[in-house]
């Protein structure tokens, strides 16, 4: 299985994730299963909504795209593409400095860790890391 | 192997043949690698994984809709001391003839009062001072979502905003009520945004329940009163169920009024609620 697929394998459970945060949001499910820390406290807080907009909704967005591309990345049309591991790159970067900062503001302005946000922190983390190896070893083919 | 699996991507995890850099082959670019062919037999288990991660949230996310459905079942402790049954105000507890209204959001009777006759109820009786208008919860055991209904307005009485949620909740009935919906939820949250609440406070509010027993307190209210239908209303010593029309409140309103004391003295209709008078617009 190549670093691709483990990063859209990866970013499918992350889209699974942000879906639920947000249906949270939305009011489709009524209480989060959050067996560690205060879920509700930070997904109920001003900190939860950005631009007018849930962050578990920009969340959503954020593993989606970075899903296909990753998916186009293993198809034989964009399989020596190097544009998927800069995009790959740039989104999991991107999306690394967003986490932290949210967890940032869990520690120090909200006073509450929320589990969920937890797990999505560390998975980007992980993403990055493999982005971050695939692009060092990108195609130089095509871009 | 019949086809050549290269790695010139690098992209894998796996075994990777060495030293594919500027092998040629590749289209264009400087340092290109041969292509990477991966047979669809070898792509086989990436889309099996695929499909396992999507199937596994779903089945978790439809889990976790499941037990968030409203069930319309409310739980209350059979030795709780009730509060006072004051329910939501509107107009001055001091006006010469109150009026109660014992409802449920969910009624579409009371809801046909709510958006056809209570707007004149307000113009040409409370605001003249002739009334004060008392709306007290009367949530009936067959609508699943008017107990979702009475907290969502419960909280947005917290802040301040009961009746512009009481006008909200009547007019968009057709799409939280019970039948077309199990999760009304997302259609109160909507509407607190939509009367500009906090969102945070209200939502942490109305998932609590905390105003559980304010709403069962109005409730005994009724029960004592023997209501038995939703809109009942209470006018002077009439308990008058059924949506009623606005020439006919205003009759029972000025029978009331003709047997009212004289200026002063406590109002008509609702000796066990005078004492809980609260200024115009303010409530519970």
């Amino acid at each position: 299985m190549t670093r691709r697929m483990i990063i859209a394998a990866l970013a499918l459970g992350g889209v699974g994730l942000a879906t639920y945060l947000a249906m949270y949001k939305l009011g489709f499910i009524g209480t989060l299963a959050c067996t560690i820390g205060s879920c509700e406290t930070v997904n109920l807080s001003k900190y939860a909504t950005l631009v007018g907009v849930p962050v578990a909704v920009w969340g959503l967005g954020f593993y989606v795209s970075l899903f296909l591309v990753a998916l186009a990345g293993t198809t034989d049309r964009f399989v020596n593409a190097a544009w998927v591991s800069h995009a790959m790159l740039a989104m999991t970067g991107w999306g690394v400095l967003f986490s932290g900062w949210l967890t940032y503001l869990e520690l120090a302005v909200i006073n509450a860790i929320c589990m969920f946000c937890v797990i999505s922190a560390c998975l980007v983390t992980v993403l990055f890391f493999l982005a971050l190896l695939e692009w060092r070893g990108r195609p130089q083919g095509q871009s | 192997m019949a086809k050549d699996r290269m790695d010139a991507g690098r992209g894998r995890s796996g075994p990777v043949k060495p030293a594919q850099k500027g092998s040629g082959g590749g289209a264009g670019g400087g340092g290109p690698r041969k292509k990477v062919e991966v047979r669809g037999s070898d792509r086989r288990p990436f889309y099996v994984l695929l499909g396992a991660i999507a199937v596994a949230a779903a089945v978790f996310i439809g889990w976790q809709m499941m037990q968030s459905k409203s069930s319309g079942v409310i739980t209350i402790d059979p030795n709780m001391t009730l509060p006072e049954a004051t329910g939501y105000l509107m107009g001055n507890a001091t006006a010469p003839v109150q009026i109660l209204e014992f409802a449920d959001f969910e009624c579409p009777a009371c809801g046909s009062f709510a958006t056809l006759t209570e707007p004149d109820v307000r113009k040409r009786l409370v605001e003249t001072g002739q009334v004060s208008f008392r709306f007290m919860d009367f949530p009936l055991p067959i609508h699943r979502n008017t107990w979702d209904a009475s907290f969502a307005a419960a909280c947005a009485n917290e802040q301040g905003k009961f009746w512009e949620m009481h006008d909200q909740i009547f007019a968009t009935q057709d799409q939280w009520n019970g039948i077309v919906t199990n999760r009304p939820k997302a259609i109160f949250s909507r509407l607190a945004r939509a009367i500009q609440l906090d969102e945070a406070q209200w939502e942490g509010c109305y998932d609590s329940q905390k105003y559980k027993l304010n709403i069962a307190a109005t409730m005994r209210e009724g029960e004592r009163r023997l209501v038995q239908s939703t809109p009942t209303f209470v006018i002077g010593d009439k308990l008058i169920p059924g949506a009623l029309g606005f020439d006919a409140l205003k009759a029972y309103v000025d029978s009331a009024a003709a047997k009212a004391p004289v200026p002063g003295s406590a109002p008509t209709g609702d000796t066990a609620l005078s004492k809980a008078v609260r200024p115009p617009g303010k409530s519970r």
